[in-house]
């Protein structure tokens, strides 16, 4: 009788297969949580703007309005449904990629091609602040080392200056550039200077200025970066102290590599703590500096109760969100497939 | 390599990546053009198509884009645009107009007689749904006769008929049917007759180009239209008014902002008269202001001149629901001056004491939900004041500060507010029957009194000019002592131009109608 080896294809072939089904399992899970988690939402705000007071067909038509007319109105822009119904309609177009169409922001506009462009400008921004303040952190933690007395006199003004809001920090940027303007401008010209040309806020190509101050108040603001820096540091100095790195060191190896693989983990899971709450914050910063991302048309559509934009650019938020901790839920299961053995 | 030679050398990298960013930034090529007028809206046009203009945004970047069979001239004359005459017949029950031939739309097809008799019959079709259909009620026929000529008939008779024709034309080919839809792509991208085309409607600009097959003349090559909604921003634009940046025009500068372009080299101030009002509205369904010594009290109590003066700046105190500059206004009736012992006096006399800083009567207080609009200018700071005042004659106001569709909601709708401040805008001469006529539509404030009906009624039905001037004065001094509202004031309105710009001349409703005649030097 001969006893089955480890190494037999039969048990490898085996082992494969239940761990196909495992995978499988696990991001069937976190796709569908995802996908629940993305129905719920859009149906609180759905239904929060379709009973919110003050109604989009009144603003139309106003006071000139029949009650047959705002009948016919209602009809055509499907408000005569309850929300159920309503709701219903609007999440199978929705399967399908068609978000509807704005109703009295743009009227016809698709939400598609409005709330996209739109996101996409926030997150950029969102994404560049916190790379950019990702990479300052790590370079200041390496650069100063474990923590001494002696840094409080660099890390204190740090802290002090990050305490302040992000929209306080760009109000004062903007504040200052104007003056810097206006200095310019004080030999009798009235053309702004190249690199701030006004007005220019619809596209990155028409200048880069605005993206740039944008993102450098969302890193400068909210505690954002003394955030990342002192749990970034943590992160690092456990890891330096850690008994691998020690055995790697004594080994006369590289320690770089094993740094960097241990450090992707966490640093992506600061990058998606902070991901929804930086881009709260770049909602309104942006519309200070004029940008028309998701701030400005979330706040024109909101006043012009516009419910499929509405509805349409938060999803854009809560997708962002979501897909960001399917990402990092992914990398932590192959940096450590333990994760998918436990099922979680 | 260490760790900290490690960072040098990445901090090496970043900075030459932030050099090379720097440098871009500089050679962004500066955007603009020299020949380009660019103004800001506080609000966003509600539609490019004409029928849909729903605030004064859309009604001003229409003007660019299409135009009518007939317009006011400078002089206030009737003027063909795409009619060069016409004909009233002796009934006064129809008009024939001849059109103007070689006039292109901006897809290049002609204009014809067709064109019109859409327009009519669109805007008459029960399924086009838009809130000024009653402008073109008074049609009872449209045909037309061959490709140039074309001929109305009206359901009563009419005097200067061709007055009317004001409303613009859109083209039959663009739509399949009559009935119009709100959300059609035609209202994002339309095709009019006017000197400019769309080129482009993003998200917050408008882009229009000079189209080159326009009948007429038109001297600047682009419109660009920036939605700002602050402003405060529209101010900034306005002190980058030279070529290529900032904005050529600001169409109302508020009172607080003029003395910065008082002695401005680059900005002149223009003032132009607005056929609007402001006004101080009683809810008539409350029991305690449907007595008009309350609401006479209440007149009293504030001091217009000091209201106007310390938020809004300069205009005119008015006594009845027109403007100084109306044919109507009644220069006999004069506007109640503050004075609060008489106005104590009315409310005693109507009954009201003082019981614990309020003016009761049995169980009825003078306890006052007053709902303002906060896109209202000033709103805030007026609403403060005219509490302040009511306070001193022991009226009691609770302010309530609502956006623009919550106050249609609350007012319009649902009547829930006892007094209320807004603006009554009109194109040209007020009209206004449908304010105080019992159960017309815009009487929100639940008015009913029937010799002021009776007035009103009379008003529609006089065709002769002398007799209903006689008639709208006299309904002045009526509402005047009746009060359905507080007739407050109409503004001194002033624009910032750039003195860049050359034969400027304002429509004071449309602003942009004589627009091909500005040069941009």
């Amino acid at each position: 009788m001969s006893q089955i080896g480890l190494d037999h294809p039969q048990q490898k072939s085996a082992m494969l297969n239940e761990a196909t089904i495992r995978w499988s399992l696990w991001l069937g899970s976190k796709l569908l949580r995802g996908l629940s988690l993305l129905c719920g939402a859009s149906f609180i705000i759905y239904a929060t703007l379709r009973s919110a007071p003050g109604d989009m067909v009144d603003l139309i038509l106003g006071l000139n309005g029949t009650p047959e007319m705002k009948a016919d109105l209602r009809a055509e822009f499907g408000l005569d449904l309850n929300i159920i119904e309503g709701y219903g309609r609007w999440a199978w177009r929705a399967l399908s990629g068609d978000l509807g169409i704005s109703i009295t922001f743009m009227p016809g506009e698709p939400v598609l091609s409005l709330a996209g462009p739109a996101f996409l400008v926030t997150l950029s921004i969102a994404v560049v602040s916190l790379l950019c303040s990702i990479a300052v952190a790590y370079g200041l933690a390496i650069l100063l080392g474990p923590p001494r007395p002696r840094q409080a006199f660099l890390l204190g003004p740090i802290q002090l200056l990050n305490a302040a809001p992000s929209f306080v920090v760009a109000i004062c940027l903007a504040k200052v550039i104007n003056e810097l303007i206006q200095f310019q401008l004080a030999g009798g010209g009235q053309i702004p200077p190249s690199w701030y040309p006004i007005p220019t806020y619809q596209k990155i190509t028409d200048s880069i200025a605005p993206f740039c101050f944008a993102a450098l108040s969302i890193s400068l603001g909210d505690g954002l970066f003394t955030d990342l820096f002192n749990a970034l540091r943590a992160e690092l100095m456990s890891l330096n102290e850690s008994l691998f790195i020690s055995a790697v060191r004594a080994k006369g190896a590289a320690v770089r590599k094993h740094l960097i693989k241990n450090l992707i983990v966490p640093t992506l899971s600061v990058f998606t703590a902070r991901l929804p709450l930086v881009l709260s914050a770049v909602v309104i910063v942006e519309y200070i500096f004029t940008l028309d991302g998701s701030g400005y048309l979330l706040l024109q559509a909101a006043k012009n109760r516009d419910v499929p934009v509405v509805v349409g650019v938060s999803l854009f938020f809560i997708f962002a969100v979501i897909v960001m901790n399917l990402i990092l839920d992914l990398v932590k299961a192959l940096v450590d497939p333990r994760e998918v053995a436990k099922g979680d | 390599m260490t760790q900290k030679n490690m960072v040098l050398s990445l901090y090496k990298q970043g900075s030459l990546l932030l050099l090379g960013m720097i440098a871009l930034v500089l050679c962004t090529p500066q955007l603009g053009n020299a020949q380009v007028f660019r103004y800001p809206e506080s609000s966003k046009q509600s539609s490019l198509m004409p029928f849909f203009v729903e605030n004064m945004s859309a009604v001003r970047i229409t003007e660019f884009i299409f135009e009518p069979l007939v317009t006011k001239n400078k002089r206030g004359d009737i003027e063909g645009v795409l009619a060069y005459s016409w004909t009233p017949t002796p009934d006064g029950l129809g008009i024939t107009f001849k059109l103007r031939q070689g006039v292109k739309w901006h897809d290049g097809r002609p204009f014809t007689a067709r064109d019109v008799v859409f327009t009519v019959k669109a805007a008459q079709d029960r399924k086009t749904l838009f809130n000024s259909k009653s402008k073109y009620r008074f049609i009872k026929s449209v045909q037309a006769i061959g490709d140039y000529q074309v001929q109305f008939r009206f359901i009563q008779p009419k005097k200067k008929p061709e007055e009317l024709f004001n409303f613009k034309i859109i083209p039959a080919h663009a739509f399949k049917s009559t009935a119009i839809k709100r959300l059609d792509k035609f209202n994002r991208r339309p095709i009019g007759t006017g000197p400019y085309k769309v080129e482009e409607a993003a998200l917050r600009v408008t882009k229009l180009v000079k189209f080159d097959g326009y009948w007429g003349r038109a001297s600047i090559r682009g419109v660009e239209m920036i939605h700002t909604p602050d402003s405060s921003e529209q101010i900034n634009l306005l002190k980058y008014s030279g070529q290529g940046s900032g904005v050529q025009a600001v169409i109302f500068i508020p009172p607080k902002n003029l003395s910065i372009f008082e002695n401005s080299d680059t900005v002149v101030l223009e003032p132009y008269h607005t056929v609007s009002w402001w006004y101080l509205a009683f809810n008539h369904k409350n029991k305690g202001l449907s007595d008009v010594k309350v609401r006479q009290a209440i007149a009293m109590a504030m001091d217009r001149e000091e209201l106007l003066g310390a938020h809004l700046g300069q205009g005119d105190i008015l006594s009845g629901p027109f403007t100084e500059s109306s044919p109507y206004y009644n220069f006999d009736v004069e506007a109640r001056e503050q004075d609060l012992d008489e106005a104590k006096s009315l409310l005693d006399q109507a009954g009201y004491r003082m019981k614990r800083g309020v003016r009761t009567k049995g169980r009825t207080k003078l306890t006052l939900d007053f709902v303002l609009n906060k896109d209202l200018p000033n709103s805030q700071q007026l609403a403060l004041s005219i509490q302040a005042q009511l306070k001193q004659i022991g009226v009691d106001v609770k302010t309530t500060f609502v956006d623009a569709a919550l106050y249609q909601e609350k007012v319009f709708n649902r009547k829930q507010f006892d007094l209320t401040m807004n603006v009554w805008s009109f194109n040209e001469i007020e009209d206004i029957f449908p304010l105080f006529r019992t159960g017309a539509p815009s009487n929100y404030i639940s008015y009913s009194n029937k010799a002021i009906d009776a007035k009103l009624d009379e008003s529609r039905r006089e065709s002769d000019y002398k007799a209903h001037k006689e008639i709208m004065m006299n309904l002045h001094q009526m509402l005047n002592e009746d009060l359905p509202y507080v007739f407050l004031w109409s503004l001194d309105i002033y624009s910032g131009l750039s003195r860049q710009l050359k034969d400027i001349f304002i429509q004071p409703y449309y602003y942009y109608s004589f627009f091909k005649d500005w040069s941009l030097k």
